[in-house]
Order: structure tokens, then sequence, then C-alpha cells
């Protein structure tokens, strides 16, 4: 495990100690964890793989995200978290590169102790960062929730989340630092939108860090 | 900015030549000296003599408004253009990853399983997206009479001839003066075995310390595709064995570790 | 020619238009299509709505029922919505269980009611831990034109105001319900969630209410979600081209005078109903 703790006491944030084991499983042709405090998703990634079926496109690589939850079947919240990961992917990934392929990603939650989505987002970012396809960017997941009282906390356990008047989570980009991806749950006001945003970007920084010290740390080896 | 792989924690722009031997993450931009006779204000030293090369861009890189758009992680190398020194603008550029998933590229030579006949082809799976086809007539020697001896379950050592993205990869086991030059069917026994392409590439570096140590232990027999698969064949099972092993940990061994097992092994 | 030239380049016909400022079909880059809602065409529901955004057409029918509350929370009801987008609204679609899309639509909306409380759930309380009312908000598209979620929440705030509960009592001495059909109380609305979705041309144009052709060409979505305070009720972004914080609010801008004129047609439309 390579721990991005230290890097982030300095930075003075306040997301939770966060670490990242990358090409742990030995089938697919990517697999990344990422652990957040006390939440983890396993990621694991095939592809370009042969396609099935109707899913082919002459164009580009279709993208497939199944989402495992820990416990029983997937279900609609699922499906639609899967929706959000697989668009933000395709994003980023060049998939004209490979047409007529598949590419599967495959996150498994390990557990899930608040900020799950970006949990998610990071894993399957390192996934396809492990598996070596084609990206145009990065992108990094943060969760932000306002509290009672309008102050944001990064990165929330589950406790804060239930507490939160609102929680947003956003794919950031490492390019530019804008917006991939946006989720809310709860009312805020706009001017609160954009502070969370602001502080999502620049907990980011921390992150893609974190991103480019694990890649210089794992090609140091060889 | 690009001093010991540290850049500005997203995506960074840095001038290509620092970057060399650095870890590049996809997102980074590679900026690129300005041609000779263009612009003198990024021009390094001595790069007058240099001839103006044309700059290649290798794989896990593309070409964008500013220079070049690293697509992939990994370290980034660059090749002199034509062996002479000291060119800034020309030269090839690339991002050597770890990876293992393989993509067919013209060219290469792979080990591929045979696991249909249809026709005059034979469909090989090499581990790509898509399996290959090989000709029956792209052997040495074969005609329409003398179809070359292959069966379902074969391995087979060839070369792209078509590779793209677009269309079926298509292989020949032949070169281009229908010569086998080593390529046709492996032969019986053996063993087969897959390792990450990033390996693969280290063990057919010409002079590769890995394998000129190995041949220090005993005679044996090797094909190293570039699909990440490795065959071997040794006198005993048990020999052939100990090099998969040796092999496949050279993965994650450190060149120290490596000869110290290598030692103990021809100890006993 | 210009319907060849459409065929064969139509990322290219659009940027034609986009240039000049419009879309081929006549509208601004900031312009909804023309908005229709019917409220009550469903006369067995208990509340209906049917709202036309230019060609996309969704009706929205509230079943209610009585259900005992969940433990944990006595004082509480249910919304329970769905999206349905049958083979019928689109070839896109296929029958059987519900796709990617309708399972994400449901899942917006079912977001959209929980962020914006648009009926606080204990207003649907009939006797604490006994019994509560079930809302069965069934969303259903008839025909596919592109910005589903739009069409979506507006249908289901239409057909919410239109629900009349009947009132319902529960009797002391035989520990039964007894419901009185003859006298109907309208839902208390708390909040009156909009959406406004924008898709996004070539990483930087931002055209609002996008046709199917129009969501097919672009590089991304944004729905916006506002209610009258102009608080945020969602912002749903689904990947696609990133934007700065800088376009996120001229789509939030956007989606505040929308609100407006959604607010007004609604307002029009059940004052109209009212005299019968």
């Amino acid at each position: 495990m390579e721990p991005g703790g230290a890097a982030m006491a300095a930075a003075g944030c306040c997301l939770r100690p966060f670490s990242c084991e990358r090409g742990l499983l030995s089938r697919p042709d990517g697999s990344a964890a990422f652990v957040q405090g006390d939440t983890s998703v396993l990621a694991g990634l095939y592809g370009p793989a042969e396609v099935r079926g109707s899913k082919e496109s002459p164009e580009r690589a279709t993208l497939e995200v199944l989402l495992r939850p820990k416990v029983g079947l997937p279900g609609v919240g699922e499906r639609s978290r899967e929706q959000l990961l697989r668009q933000t992917c395709e994003a980023v990934v060049l998939g004209a590169l490979h047409p007529r392929t598949a590419i599967t990603l495959v996150l498994q939650v390990l557990s899930d102790a608040g900020s799950l989505l970006s949990c998610c987002l990071n894993a399957a970012c390192m996934g396809l960062l492990d598996a070596g396809l084609p990206l145009s960017a990065l992108f990094c997941g943060v969760t932000c929730a306002l509290d009672a009282q309008g102050a944001i906390v990064l990165d929330p356990t589950t406790r804060q989340e239930q507490e939160a008047r609102a929680v947003l989570t956003f794919a950031i980009d490492s390019t530019e630092k804008k917006v991939l991806m946006a989720t809310t749950r709860g009312s805020c006001s706009v001017e609160e939108m954009q502070q969370c945003l602001v502080a999502a970007q620049r907990a980011a920084d921390t992150i893609f860090q974190f991103y480019r010290d694990s890649a210089c740390r794992r090609y140091s080896k060889s | 900015m690009a001093e010991g792989g540290k850049m500005a924690a997203g995506s960074g722009k840095m001038a290509a030549e620092a970057a060399v031997g650095q870890v590049v993450l996809p997102g980074d931009v590679l900026l690129l000296p300005a041609r000779p006779g263009h612009d003198a204000e990024q021009l390094p030293l001595g790069s007058e003599a240099a001839p103006r090369g044309r700059l290649l861009c290798g794989p896990g890189l593309r070409r964008c408004a500013a220079g070049l758009l690293v697509t992939k992680c990994g370290l980034l190398r660059h090749r002199q253009p034509g062996g002479g020194g000291g060119a800034a603008a020309g030269g090839a550029y690339w991002v050597d990853s770890q990876q293992k998933r393989y993509v067919p590229v013209k060219g290469d030579q792979v080990i591929g399983i045979v696991t249909a006949r249809a026709g005059d082809v034979f469909r090989l799976d090499v581990g790509g997206s898509e399996q290959a086809s090989l000709s029956y007539l792209a052997f040495e020697g074969a005609t329409k009479r003398n179809r070359p001896n292959v069966q379902v379950g074969d391995l087979i050592y060839g070369q792209f001839l078509v590779a793209n993205k677009d269309m079926e990869p298509e292989m020949v086991c032949i070169d281009s003066s229908g010569k086998a030059s080593g390529m046709g069917v492996i032969g019986q026994d053996g063993f087969l075995f897959k390792v990450s392409l990033g390996l693969i590439r280290k063990l057919l570096a010409p002079k590769c310390e890995i394998i000129q140590e190995l041949s220090q232990l005993y005679p044996f027999e090797l094909v190293l595709g570039m699909n990440g698969r490795i065959w071997v064949k040794a006198k005993t099972v048990q020999q052939t064995l100990i090099i998969v092993n040796i092999l496949e940990a050279c993965e994650y061994m450190t060149s120290e570790q490596r000869k110290q097992a290598l030692a103990k092994l021809s100890g006993n | 020619m210009a319907t060849a030239f459409k065929t064969v380049e139509p990322l290219e016909y659009y940027r034609r238009f986009l240039k000049e400022n419009c879309r081929p079909d006549g509208r601004e880059l900031g312009e909804f299509r023309a908005t229709t809602v019917n409220i009550g065409s469903i006369t067995t529901a208990d509340g209906s709505a049917l709202v036309k955004l230019g060609n996309t057409t969704v009706i929205c029918g509230v079943k209610a029922e009585v259900a005992a509350p969940a433990v944990d929370s006595a004082n509480k009801g249910y919304i329970v919505p769905n999206v349905e987008l049958p083979s019928l609204c689109s070839t896109r679609f296929r029958s059987g269980p519900p796709g990617e899309e309708a399972q994400a639509a449901s899942q917006f909306i079912a977001d959209v009611i929980e962020n914006s409380q648009i009926i606080a759930k204990e207003d649907l309380c009939i006797a604490n831990g006994k019994l509560a009312w079930v809302l069965y908000c069934d969303i259903i598209c008839l025909d596919y034109d592109g910005n589903i979620l739009d069409a979506s929440v507006f249908a289901l705030l239409a057909a919410l105001k239109n629900v009349q509960l009947p009132s319902v009592t529960i009797n002391e001495e035989t520990g039964l319900s007894e419901v009185n059909l003859k006298q109907k109380n309208p839902l208390v609305i708390r909040k009156h969630p909009v959406a406004t979705s924008f898709a996004i041309f070539d990483d930087t144009l931002l055209i609002v209410d996008p046709t199917a052709e129009e969501e097919d060409l672009a590089t991304g979505t944004v729905t916006v979600v506002t209610d009258e305070e102009d608080r945020l009720c969602s912002v749903h972004k689904p990947g696609g081209s990133p934007l700065t914080g800088a376009k996120l609010q001229d789509c939030i801008t956007r989606a505040i005078t929308r609100h407006k004129e959604v607010k007004k047609l609604i307002d029009k439309v059940t004052k109209s109903i009212k005299p019968n």
C-alpha cells in the first residue's frame, strides 16, 4: 500500500488519509484498490478486449462499468452511479484509438464509510492508469458535505454525510481542473455550491500529486 | 519545474527534453523545442550542428497544439535520430509503460494459438481484442498442394503483416524474402506462459542481462512474443520450469536479487 | 442538398448553425421549445399531468394507496417514483426490463424529490405508526425527443399539484380506517423544483433544452434543478466534457430564469382548472 496521508497532512487539507495499491489482481489487464479512510473500492479493468454482440461500435471503444455493492445485488442506485462513472471515464478515455473493442471496468465496494462515489472515481482512474489505456487526462473524485452551519467538510464519513444539509460530489479533470461530473444530494445555495467546487478543486491538487508520486514510485522500481 | 519528477500537482507542461527518463502521466504536455531556424530562444547549445530530423511520436504520445500530449503513464524515452548526437528537434519520443493487454502492431513478432481453421486461413488468438488471421500460404515453401501441417491448438510464431485499429490483424510466418527466418509452428512439448509487456520488451532488448545470465545455466530453447507470451523448452521438464519461474519472478526482482537466485541455482 | 449534408456530416451541419447563434429548428441557443402542460388528463388517477416539450411528451400519473409506515420513520409516508421509457417512445429503447437510461432517470427523479422536499413526507402520515399514504408516481414517456429529465420533473410537479387525497380517519372503536371519498384535500406542495438541461457542444458551447438529435451529437449534458428560493436541488452532470465553474454558473443563471417561466405557466394552468 502506498499511503498518501503524509503529503496530505502537509498540505493542510482535510481529506481522510488515502492510499492505493495497483496491479494486485493477476487476471484483469489493470487493477487498483483505493482506500479513503475506512471506505475502500477495488477496481478491475479488462480491455481493449473482444466486444459482445450489439454493443460494438465502429467509431470507438465501448465502455462498460459494473458497480458491485458490498452486499446484495446491484439496484437502481448502482445503475445510476454506473452511468455517472461510465460517462466520466468516456470523457477521458481516447476510445477512438480502439474501435470495435470493449473496455470493461468492474468496481467492487469493499467497505463503505462515506464518500463512496468519489472513492469509486479514484479507483476507476487508477484502474485505467494501471491498464495502460490511452487517456487524454486524469480525473479524481472529491465529495464535499455542507453541515448545518454551512461549513464545508471534505471527504465526509457516513455520519457526516447523514448529518449534512447537502452532499456534493465532483469529478475534477487534471488538465484544467474543470468539472467532469457533478452530482448533489440535499439542497444548497448557488454560492455554497461554488465554494464547494473551489474546495474540491483545491483538494484535487493533493490527489493528483498523490497519483504522480505513486506512479513515480512504481516506475522507479524497474 | 521538471526536476526530480516533481511537477505541478495536476497536469504539467514541461520541455520534452527535461522530461526524458522521468515519469509522465496522461494529460501532461511536453513542449518541443523550436525548430532550428525558426525560433532561437529555446534552443539548447550545439543544436546548430544537428540535422533537422523528423520527430517521431511513439506509443503513449499524441500531437497537440502545444507539443506532445501524454496518453499513458510511464517513463518518457527518447532516441536520437540516426544515432547522431545532439539533435533537439528530431528523434523519437515514446512512453515506456507497464501493460498487460496486447494491442497488435504491424511488424511485431508474436506467439499465437491456433483456435480454428476457416477455409484458407487459420484463426489465431494473439491476446488482442480480435483474433488474427493467418493464410496457409504464408509459410515457407507452402503452395496450394503443399499445405503446412497446422492443427488447432498449435503454437505459431509469426509477425503481423496487417495490424491497425480498423481491420482484422493478419499474420504471416515468412519474411519479405519468403524465408521462415525462425517463424512457423513451434515444436511439441515446451511450456507457454504469459508475462507483462514491459518485461518482454526488457528481455528482447539487445544484450539483455537476464537472458545472458540464464544462458550460463544450461542450454534451452526460448521464444519471446511481443504479446507477452514466452515459450520455453529445456532438456527436462524440471529444467524448463526453473527457467519459467525465474523469468516470471523477473517481473518483481531487482537485478541483485536475480543474481543471487541464479548463483544459488548454478551452485546446485 | 441540406438534408444530404445533414446525413453525412451531422456535427458539421450543427456547427454551422451554432456559429450563427441559432439551431436548425429556429431556436436560439438559450431558448426552450414550446412547453405545454395539461393537468388532470387521466381521470382515473389521483393526480396526473401531461407535459409536452416540443415533441417530447411525458405523462405522469399519481396513484395513492395506504400502507403501514416503516418502523424507523413512523410518521412518514412514501413517494415511489418510476420513469418508464417504453419501446413505443423511440427506436432507441427495447421492450423488456428498464434499461440504463430509464433506471438513471428514475433515480434522478427520486433524488429530486428527496433533495427538494417537494412534499414533506410527514404530511403523508394518516395515523402515526399505523397508516400513511404511498404515492406511486409513474412517469411514462410517450414520445422521446430529448430532454426527458426536464419534462419528467415538470410532469411530476404538475401531477402532484393535481393530487386530491380523500380524507381518511381511523375509527377509534374498531381500529379500522374509514375513507371519506366525498371530502378530498389537495397535497401540500412545499417546494416547486424545476429542472433545466443543457447539452455541451464541442466542449464549450452550451445549448438549452436539447432535442434527441442534439443529445446524440453533444459531448455532455448538465441538468440543474432549482426551487423558488433559487436554491439548488440538484446539479447533475453525468460525465462528458469538462466545464469550468463559471460555465456552471451560466447554467444556473439560466435555470433560475427558466424556473420563473415554468412557475408562471403552472400557476396559469392550475388557476384555469380551479373554477370547475
